[in-house]
This record gives structure tokens, C-alpha cells and sequence, in this order.
């Protein structure tokens, strides 16, 4: 044991020798007017220390980004723009320029209509119609003449707001400047290898650099009017586009024609789902339909969800939604049941290996983050228009979250449990069937749930390629701006997808309290 | 039926993706785990482990955290791979069974207890225990009726149909022990089984455990970080240090003679009333010179405890008897050192 010696709170003293020669490596040159501010702010215990960084204040960006404080850097960066360009616009801003220019424009036309009248009165016409436009004229050109002097009248105060913006800037940038260091410096101590600490001429000329071209052209481009064309617009060359446009579409229609088969073959397999869940649907009596979905309702969430979905079927039977509506759920439940079979033994797979996540996981990104807009077009053209392309949209969409929840269940199964049942023997398949998926499944269940409101969520949108069901009314009534079947139509929509929730999620509750 | 239960040869675990260079460098250059860790950044876990654990015997391996004795003791059933040297159980080399033989042996041969329990939380306590049955496709009414009475031994009856969070940790614990006992299996595996659970409830359960084993005559490996749990419950302790084992012999023999600084500073906390027999503390009766006159006498098996209780009737040194002989003597100098244990 080492002696300890008690020393009241108010006694103990950090150790200065120490911290000084950590502020000094952290900072590299000037430490010792680093540690005297660094000090200062330790001590203060008011809400802004008040130390003032002379160089951070005259130098302001270049300051930071000497010192590698990146986030400062690019703050007062912008912030000084702004400033240099009230500047900059009313030291040498030709203000008013274009109202200017509009008023010698209103008075060259009022010039040229007085010509005509003179001409008119020549030929023995009335020249009144051509004299009260020119007057018209005449009156606009004195007008814009008024606003363009009072603009550049208004330099001198633009010159004022931004030189005060520009002091105040700087002001700020003095006494903040060191606050900001000293965090820095509080993080480098924690992570010395990954926060920027001492003075790097790299960094300080990659400051200067950034201002120096980020700086004289902004105040250019605001200050003077009629600046060089590259300027305002990049200087695209049309050819690329079109050229590239090209070229993809023949790729893509020859991959279309080369794979015709296998997607026709898909689009088969995605139709028979869809066909089977239209009989059981539609073909099936309405009344046996209805009934078992109320059934349904009540069995799974309980008495006051099965009121409401009687309810919402009424709704929809009554305004003659019926047929169509359960096209929509169809659309929903094949793409559900597709994705679902496919996006578990996905998820599986994706967690038990790390590596296949790795891949998998940019391509699960891209299938939600991308607008479904933009995957609607190779759908055409891969596979058609109608309910199965529109189906196959939907499950871009909604395939993810059930892939992800899975993997996600799978590494959350505890290691311990495996393992028992591994040192009892268990195969690799009894492991998955009686550990591994029965305590994922709460996981699993969430994905599932979410796969489905994504998937009704979409449903609208593949109307956009010739898909059916509630979506089609939407669309025809936004085609012909029709208010109230739209209004109607979004109900029903709303509806079914209300009912389903209520119904998969009571029932997904249920399962959680066993 | 001379083979001994658990024989484990030589065994070595190198931990990382070089390990079979690592291993190779070891035995050519001797390098030490620094200088492993260093070359090959692989980690030693078991250095040269060799031991025998005869049938019916209560083998506890002791060690602090990190000493390498969970991942020693999974080599036994190869939730390990070792990296060098051979297992066998019941002279059967667990190393050269096909991936079907490992599974019949972890299903039949040995049952495993884990620190943390380690039950399936869907199933209830009697699935839980009938698992390792259901794993070799055991009739449904067969296992039920084994994993009742797998649950009685270990007093769970009238719980069969709970769900595991529904009970305490030490009944939890409990239901892990039956689903070990529920295969009938020759070798128990218990990792730490006791290390979770409150003071009160660990020593009633040790206490139940011995008990359990005694009548069962299972050949146990129980890994503890406890010495006290080691000494009440093991025939013989190995003690580990860094992947070593530094040690290995009874209670007493642990106690008595530690093997290094490592082991005295464990064992120096433990009480040797119980421990330290009469016959390693008595001086021989000839380099006793004095009286003897109406001295009390003891069997040379005689603990402390007991001396302790002779000797307090008593002005004279106790004479120590094997078989009815007088050969020793102890000396009341000599009893207080022993209690002390064996400080010179």
C-alpha cells in the first residue's frame, strides 16, 4: 500500500508542470500563451470565460484551420462571406445595374413606339393607341430610373452593415476562438492519434488554399454584375448526357431481350401468388369474405378492432370498393408472402455471417433509400407494366426491413444458450430451428410488421405502372383533378390499411405475451 | 474399464488467426506469451495442460478470471479446438471423432452446466431439461418422464411447467444441474455453476451438489474462481494461473504445501481447521523430550478442529496414534503454526 496523505478539497491543486507540458505538446508553437489561456478557462467558472485570441481574431479562418479546428474554420468561413460580400457590394457593386438596365429598356421601347405613332400620324391613322403606350412606358422607365438611384443610394449603408458584420465577426471569433481550442485539447487528450493537435503547414496551407478560392470568387460573383457565363452555370456539355443516356438504354434493352425468359418466369411465378390470393379474395363469396376478416379482427386484437373493421369494410362496401379493394390487399398480401419467404432465410443467413452483411447491407440501403420513382423505370423494362412488375416494385421496397430485423434477432440470440446446446449435441439445424429462430422471433415479427406497412405504403405508387386495386382510383382522380372520388378513395385506402395494422399488430402482441 | 475418465495431454490453445505458427514457434524457439502476443499477436489460453481425472472423482479446476480454465475445460467436449495435444475420454481421443461421434458423446457421455445458466427462455423447465433427450429424438413421454425425475433430484417438482424467468437464479441454476443429470451422462462439465448466485444459496447448492454426485458417482470437472468452493467440494484442485496449471493435488495437499508465492497468497485466506490432519503437523515421537505423563491422544487423522478441542483440556502435548501406536507428538507451539498454516 502507498501512504495517502488526506488533504481537504479545497487544498488540492491540479498539478500545473504537468498540464502546461501536455497543453505544450498539444499546441506545438505559442504554448505558453495557450496554457495561460487554457488556464483561464479552467478557472472561470462563469458561462463564457472571457480570454481574447488576437491572431484568431485578425486571422479568423486561417487561424483555425492552422490549428486544425475544421468545424470553426468552416463556420466563420461562411459567416465571413457574408460579411465581405455586404462589402464588397458597397464598396464597388454597381447596385441597381439591372433595374438600370431595365428602365434604358422601357425607354428605348417608349423611344420605338413614338416612332410608330409619328409613322401612323404620317400615313393618316390614329397615332393615340401607340402614344398612351409610349407614355406608359415613359412613366415604368422613370420609375425603375427612381428604384435603380435609390439602390445605389443604399451602397453606403450595405458598406456599413458589413463592415459592423465583419467586426462583430471578428470579435466573436478573439473570444471564442480559445474556448473552442481548449475542447479540442480536452478531446486530443482522450483520442491524441485522431484529433488534429499542434501546427501543421499542411493544414495551413490547405486554409489558405480553401479561402483563397472559395473567397475572391463568391465576392465576384455577388459584387459584380454580369459576370462570365462559367460562373453562373457549370459548362456541361450536352453530348455526355445524351450520349451516356443512349447507351444505357441499349444495354438495357438487350439485357431486357437477352434475360426475356427468366423474367418472364418471374413475373409467372409473382402472377400465381398474386392469381391465388385474388380467388381466395375475390372469388369467394363477399359475405364469407367479410365475415372471416371481422373473425379474423376479433380473434387476433380483440372486440373493439373487430367493430372498426366491420366498420371500414362497410364503408368500403357501401361506396363500391369492394372488388377493388380486395385487389389492392391481394397486391399487398402476395408481395408481403414474397417477401417474407425470401427476406427471412436472408436474414438468416446475414446473421449468422458477417461477411455476406457486409455485402448485403449497401444493396438493403440502395433498395429503400432509392425513390421508388427511379426503380419503377428498369421494372418497365425488365419486366413489363401491370400487377406482377407492380408487385415486384413493392417488394424492393418493403424486402429490407424483415432482412434486417432477422439478422438483427439472429446476433442477439446469446452466445451462452448456443453454446448449451451445442455441448448437448445439437446439429447445426436444431440449433437454428429450436434456439436460434425461436429467440429471434420477436425480432423477426417486428420486421415482418414493417415489411407490411411498407408494402402498403407502395401499393398506391405501382398504379404509376399499370398495377390495379385502390391505387388506380387515386390515380384517375388526380389525372382529372376530381375531389371528391379521390377524397373517397384515399379512405378506403386508409381503411385497409388501418384494418390490417390493427389486425397484425394485436396479433403480433398476442404472440408477445405468451 | 481401467481408462480414466478425463485424460488431457499436453494441451495447448493459441487463440488468434496464426495460431498453428505461433504453436509451431513455441515448441522450436520456447516463447513466452509476451513474445507471442508480440511475433504473432495471438493469445496463449491453456499452456501445457495435462491431467487425469480418474472415474467418479470431483476434479475442480480454480482460477482466477482469465486464467484460461473455461476455455480448458471446453476442450473436453471441443467446444475448443486445441491446438496441440491430445483429450480422451473414457480412452476414447475426443480429437479424432467425426462430427457425428462429438455429437453422440455431448448428447450421451457428458453434461454440461454454464455460469450463466444458459436455458432456452421459450421452453419450459421440464422442455428445458429435456432437451439433451430431444436432441437424440428420445419419445416425448420417455423424456417427460426422465426430465420429472431429473427435476426431483435437484427438489424442482411442482415446477415442470414454468417458464425459466419464472424462478430464481438458484432454482434456475438447479434446472441447468437436471438438464445436465437428464442424459445420465458419466462426465459433468460445470462451469462455474455457483459463481452468480448469492452466498447463501451457493453454499446450500454446493452443498446439494456434493451430495448429488456422491450418490450418483458422476466424474465431475467443476470450475470455480472460489477456492473455498474448490475445497469443499473437489477430491483434488488444480489451480491455474496465465493459462498454467501451477498446481494440482487434494485440498490438503494445496493448503498444506502450496507450490509457489501464487498459490500461498491464495490459500494463506483459508481456514485449515478442517483441512490440516494431525500427521502433518506432529513432530516424531523420539525428538520429543519431555513428559508425556497422562498426555491425551488422537488418530494421526484427527484435523485441527479437533486437536484444538483435545488440547484445550489439557496442560500436555497431544500424542498422535496410527492404528493404536503411539508416533507422534504435538505440541501446543507446534498446533498454533499449523493454524496458522505452517509458518516456521
Amino acid at each position: 500500500m502507498t501512504d495517502v496523505t488526506v488533504t481537504a478539497a479545497s487544498d488540492i491543486e491540479i498539478d500545473r508542470e504537468a498540464l502546461d507540458a501536455s497543453i505544450a505538446e498539444f499546441t506545438g508553437s505559442n504554448s505558453g500563451y495557450y496554457a495561460a489561456a487554457f488556464h483561464k478557462i479552467h478557472e472561470s467558472s462563469g458561462a463564457v470565460p472571457l480570454t481574447f485570441n488576437l491572431a484568431a481574431a485578425v486571422l479568423g479562418p486561417v487561424w483555425a484551420a492552422m490549428r486544425g479546428v475544421w468545424g470553426f474554420f468552416w463556420g466563420f468561413l461562411l459567416l465571413e462571406m457574408i460579411a465581405w460580400v455586404q462589402i464588397g457590394r458597397g464598396a464597388w457593386g454597381d447596385l441597381g445595374a439591372d433595374i438600370f438596365e431595365r428602365a434604358e429598356r422601357q425607354r428605348e421601347r417608349a423611344a420605338g413606339f413614338l416612332e410608330r405613332a409619328d409613322q401612323a400620324r404620317q400615313a393618316g391613322e390614329d397615332p393615340a393607341r401607340f402614344e398612351t403606350l409610349a407614355a406608359n412606358l415613359t412613366k415604368a422607365a422613370e420609375n425603375s430610373q427612381v428604384a435603380a438611384d435609390a439602390a445605389q443610394a443604399e451602397a453606403l449603408s450595405i458598406l456599413i452593415v458589413g463592415l459592423v458584420l465583419l467586426l462583430l465577426l471578428k470579435l466573436f471569433q478573439g473570444v471564442w476562438s480559445n474556448i473552442v481550442y481548449e475542447k479540442q485539447y480536452s478531446r486530443w487528450r482522450i483520442d491524441p492519434d485522431h484529433v488534429e493537435s499542434g501546427l501543421k503547414p499542411r493544414n495551413l496551407i490547405l486554409g489558405i488554399v480553401l479561402v483563397l478560392t472559395i473567397a475572391p470568387l463568391t465576392v465576384y460573383k455577388f459584387t459584380i454584375s454580369g459576370t462570365p457565363d462559367f460562373l453562373n452555370s457549370f459548362p456541361a456539355d450536352k453530348d455526355h448526357y445524351v450520349n451516356t443516356a443512349n447507351w444505357l438504354e441499349g444495354h438495357i434493352d438487350a439485357a431486357a431481350l437477352g434475360g426475356a425468359g427468366a423474367f418472364d418466369s418471374i413475373v409467372a411465378a409473382v402472377r400465381a401468388v398474386l392469381d391465388a390470393l385474388t380467388i381466395a379474395l375475390i372469388g369467394t363469396p363477399w359475405p364469407v369474405v367479410m365475415a372471416v376478416i371481422c373473425v379474423v379482427a376479433w380473434r387476433a386484437a380483440g372486440p373493439r378492432v373487430a367493430i372498426f373493421t366491420a366498420g371500414a369494410l362497410a364503408y368500403i362496401a357501401f361506396l363500391g370498393y369492394w372488388e377493388i379493394s380486395m385487389e389492392t390487399v391481394a397486391l399487398v398480401g402476395a408481395a408481403v408472402i414474397i417477401c417474407v419467404s425470401f427476406g427471412i432465410p436472408f436474414g438468416i443467413w446475414f446473421g449468422k455471417s458477417k461477411r455476406a452483411y457486409k455485402f448485403a447491407e449497401p444493396v438493403l440501403d440502395l433498395m429503400q433509400t432509392l425513390p421508388a420513382f427511379v426503380y419503377l423505370i428498369p421494372i418497365i423494362a425488365f419486366f413489363g407494366t401491370g400487377n406482377p412488375p407492380g408487385i415486384l416494385a413493392t417488394i424492393i421496397f418493403g424486402m429490407p426491413p424483415v432482412i434486417r430485423l432477422t439478422a438483427l434477432g439472429m446476433r442477439g440470440v446469446p452466445e451462452n444458450i448456443k453454446e448449451a446446446a451445442t455441448a448437448f449435441g445439437a446439429t447445426r439445424w436444431q440449433l437454428l430451428r429450436d434456439v436460434e429462430v425461436p429467440l429471434a422471433l420477436p425480432s423477426i415479427m417486428a420486421g415482418v410488421n414493417q415489411t407490411i406497412l411498407m408494402c402498403l405504403s407502395m401499393v398506391v405508387i405501382i398504379s404509376l405502372i399499370g398495377g390495379g386495386g385502390l391505387g388506380k382510383v387515386i390515380l384517375e382522380a388526380l389525372q382529372y383533378a376530381a375531389k371528391g372520388p379521390g377524397l373517397l378513395g384515399g379512405f378506403a385506402i386508409l381503411f385497409c390499411a388501418m384494418v390490417i395494422d390493427r389486425i397484425v399488430q394485436g396479433g403480433f402482441r398476442r404472440a408477445d405475451q405468451k | 474399464m481401467t481408462d480414466p475418465a478425463v485424460k488431457v495431454s499436453g494441451v495447448w490453445k493459441v487463440f488468434g488467426p496464426r495460431a498453428d505458427e505461433a504453436m509451431a514457434a513455441i515448441k522450436a524457439e520456447g516463447l513466452t506469451k509476451p513474445e507471442v502476443l508480440e511475433r504473432f499477436g495471438c493469445v496463449v489460453g491453456v499452456q501445457d495442460a495435462s491431467f487425469e481425472v480418474p472415474r467418479g472423482e470431483i476434479f475442480c479446476i480454480m482460477g482466477l478470471s482469465g486464467s484460461g480454465k473455461s476455455t480448458l475445460v471446453r476442450h473436453v467436449n471441443r467446444l475448443i479446438e486445441p491446438t496441440a495435444g491430445t483429450i480422451e475420454l473414457l480412452g476414447q481421443n475426443v480429437n479424432d471423432m467425426s462430427p457425428g461421434e462429438l455429437r453422440q458423446v455431448r448428447a450421451q457421455t457428458i453434461g454440461m452446466v454454464f455460469q450463466h445458466m444458459a436455458l432456452m427462455p421459450h421452453r419450459s423447465v421440464r422442455d428445458n431439461v429435456a432437451y439433451p433427450l430431444e436432441i437424440r429424438k428420445v419419445t416425448k413421454s420417455k423424456r417427460w418422464a426422465i426430465s420429472d425425475h431429473a427435476l426431483s433430484l435437484v427438489d424442482l417438482v411442482g415446477y415442470e411447467d414454468r417458464l425459466p424467468r419464472e424462478l430464481s437464479g438458484g432454482m434456475q441454476q438447479r434446472v441447468g444441474i437436471a438438464r445436465a443429470l437428464a442424459s445420465d451422462p458419466e462426465i459433468l462439465l460445470m462451469d462455474e455453476p455457483f459463481s452468480a448466485l448469492d452466498p447463501l444459496i451457493r453454499l446450500q447448492l454446493q452443498d446439494q451438489f456434493k451430495a448429488l454426485v456422491a450418490q450418483l458417482q458422476k466424474t465431475t470437472l467443476f470450475i470455480t474462481h472460489d477456492l473455498d468452493e474448490a475445497i469443499r467440494i473437489g477430491h483434488r484442485i488444480a489451480i491455474m494461473k496465465d493459462g498454467i496449471i501451477v498446481q494440482i493435488g487434494t485440498p490438503e495437499e494445496i493448503v498444506a504445501n502450496p507450490a509457489d508465492d501464487y498459490v500461498r497468497e491464495f490459500v494463506q485466506g483459508i481456514s485449515k481447521l478442517k483441512l490440516v490432519k494431525a500427521h502433518t503437523i506432529m513432530q516424531p515421537l523420539e525428538k520429543f523430550n519431555g513428559s508425556l505423563e497422562g498426555a491425551p491422544r488422537a488418530d494421526e487423522g484427527a484435523d485441527l478442529d479437533q486437536l484444538i478441542d483435545i488440547s484445550v483440556d489439557s496442560d500436555l502435548p497431544v500424542v498422535i496414534t496410527e492404528s493404536g501406536r503411539d508416533v507422534g507428538v504435538v505440541t501446543k507451539p507446534r498446533l498454533l503454526r499449523g493454524i496458522q498454516g505452517g509458518k516456521e
